[in-house]
């Protein structure tokens, strides 16, 4: 038989420190938190025949198709890299966004069931279901990076640095979705009006035009987008092409600290409440 | 071993909560956001103390499953100051987390996990577990194809497979079939000479009585009375204008009706 292995004290008054507990919480649960993921990635495709092959499939097919409509029909001129690699990379990242953030703001009303019966941090869904996004982007990587060699490309030395943009889009999404776990509790259609915010801004997101064929007067609302400069990074350390100025690298981190800050800060005011409603 | 101070919890009334961002705004507009606060639990204090028993009664609706849930943590209270010391085996609506998707096994890890115990070890235990549920022959078969009273075993199998210093239980004695039923007795009372506390909530007076060294009588809420068992359930009993006798009679019965569990629950979880 084994021991529980949960906190053998329990003070109700004992208070939140806001960035503190979660911290505390990510690392005693991370088991949790692996299990949850591997739960994610797998449960998706357990009926399917391809099973996690899907993975790799889903971002090619949906390439693949772009590819068709957008290099047969509308040809945009993009600098430096061939068409196919600069969708890829822009489809890639744009998914990751918008996948990571729909799953984590719904991971904690999703997961009622769980947390209406044992006592688990609600976050802990929350990180895993981000955690589970960033997996499928890393794994989106290995077509990206075949695609990248057969082009004749070539990888640069600085893919090894893709896990900074990366982390960093980890940082924002979890955000994001700790400000919409936190609102869809209370307001269900929270959840709705997301995806029309992660449509806009996948829209705002030059991943399969380049930024050249938006006219000028509108150029400032993708610069305003921070998903840009993430993906100028993302792109620039993947496969080359354009340079993002160091401004990009301010933007990318400072909006995924400061999002972060403030999801974490205001799940940490209303997870009370929150979970007495769920 | 668990302290109750003067706990309060209020619910939110579901019809005065606005579900939705629109309706929120018109009735902002409206000036009209009003919640309606049910008081499930309203100024409860008790405590228990290591090793012992305390049974909890009162008619449906009376906050007992709440009272549960804020001791095992499940709920925070609105009021008041819940201080629980030890390990804790929560058996609340078992089953928690179980995915149809994933064998038995996977599912034995992940619930064992979510209820804070190492995950290599629930993995090395898996096929005890399954065994004890009479389900090893099962165990690498997605839980889909299960019954809902394999499911209910399956969760209680789980839960069980610990040495916890309190128990809180909440009407799932009652699973599974007469055998099951006996075993899982035996399982809570061998729980008890190793000297686990226990909180109990059962419709099942003949067990509150025959196990807890206290019983609290919950109504509305509030604690209505609080003290030895054959005393707090000869009052609730009376109160509830059933004859001590009417109710003791049916226990010769064989086919006596028991509180059914939500079992199907287990199912739907995840």
């Amino acid at each position: 038989m084994s021991a529980p292995s949960s906190t053998t004290y329990y003070d109700s008054e004992q208070s939140r420190r806001p960035l503190v507990s979660e911290a505390i919480h990510f690392w005693e649960y991370r088991e949790l938190i692996k299990l949850l993921v591997v739960r994610d990635l797998t449960v998706r495709y357990k009926r399917s025949v391809l099973g996690m092959w899907w993975t790799l499939l889903n971002p090619l097919l949906t390439t693949a198709i772009m590819w068709l409509i957008f290099s047969q029909l509308f040809r945009f001129p993009i600098p430096g890299v061939p068409y196919v690699v600069y969708l890829l990379s822009g489809v890639l990242l744009v998914t990751y966004f918008a996948q990571g953030v729909a799953a984590t703001g719904a991971a904690i009303v999703n997961s009622s069931s769980v947390l209406s019966k044992v006592y688990v941090p609600p976050e802990v869904f929350s990180l895993a279901a981000a955690t589970a996004a960033t997996v499928n982007l890393f794994v989106g990587m290995i077509p990206l990076l075949v695609v990248i060699v057969v082009t004749g490309v070539g990888v640069p030395w600085t893919v090894v640095l893709t896990p900074i943009p990366a982390l960093a889009m980890l940082a924002l999404i979890t955000g994001i979705g700790l400000l919409v776990a936190s609102l869809a509790v209370f307001f269900y259609d929270v959840l709705d009006l997301t995806n029309v915010f992660i449509q806009l801004i996948a829209y705002l997101t030059p991943s399969f035009y380049p930024l050249d064929i938006v006219p000028d007067q509108y150029k400032i609302f993708i610069k305003l987008n921070p998903l840009y400069h993430y993906l100028l990074v993302f792109r620039y350390f993947v496969h080359g092409g354009e340079v993002p100025a160091w401004f990009s690298y301010v933007v990318m981190g400072g909006t995924s600290l400061t999002v972060l800050a403030a999801g974490v800060w205001l799940f940490s005011r209303s997870w009370q409440r929150l979970v007495v409603l769920l | 071993m668990v302290e109750v101070h003067d706990v309060s919890l209020a619910y939110r009334l579901s019809h005065s909560t606005p579900t939705t961002f629109k309706e929120f705004a018109i009735r902002m507009a409206q000036r009209q956001v009003k919640y309606e606060k049910l008081w499930a639990l309203d100024g409860v204090s008790f405590h228990v103390d290591a090793g012992e028993t305390v049974g909890i009664v009162g008619p449906n609706g009376a906050g007992k499953s709440t009272l549960m849930k804020v001791i095992a943590r499940v709920l925070p209270p609105t009021g008041g100051r819940v201080i629980v010391r030890g390990t804790v085996a929560p058996m609340i609506e078992l089953g928690a987390g179980f995915n149809a998707e994933l064998t038995a096994f996977e599912n034995i890890v992940l619930y064992g996990t979510l209820l804070g115990r190492d995950s290599d070890r629930m993995r090395e235990r898996a096929a005890e577990i399954a065994d004890w549920a009479g389900l090893s022959e099962f165990l690498d078969v997605p839980i889909r194809s299960y019954s809902s009273g394999m499911l209910a075993r399956l969760g209680f199998s789980v839960a069980t497979d610990v040495h916890p210093e309190l128990l809180v239980v909440d009407e799932v004695l009652s699973v599974g079939d007469a055998a099951f039923q006996k075993k899982s007795r035996e399982r809570i009372e061998r729980m008890m000479e190793e000297g686990a506390a226990i909180v109990l909530v059962s419709h099942d007076l003949d067990t509150v009585r025959e196990i807890s060294q206290r019983a609290l009588w919950l109504d509305r809420g509030r604690v209505k009375l609080l003290g030895d068992p054959d005393e707090v359930i000869g009052a609730y009993l009376r109160h509830a204008g059933v004859d001590e006798d009417d109710h003791a009679a049916p226990r010769a019965a064989p086919l006596r009706p028991v509180e059914a569990p939500d079992t199907d629950q287990a199912a739907s979880g995840g």
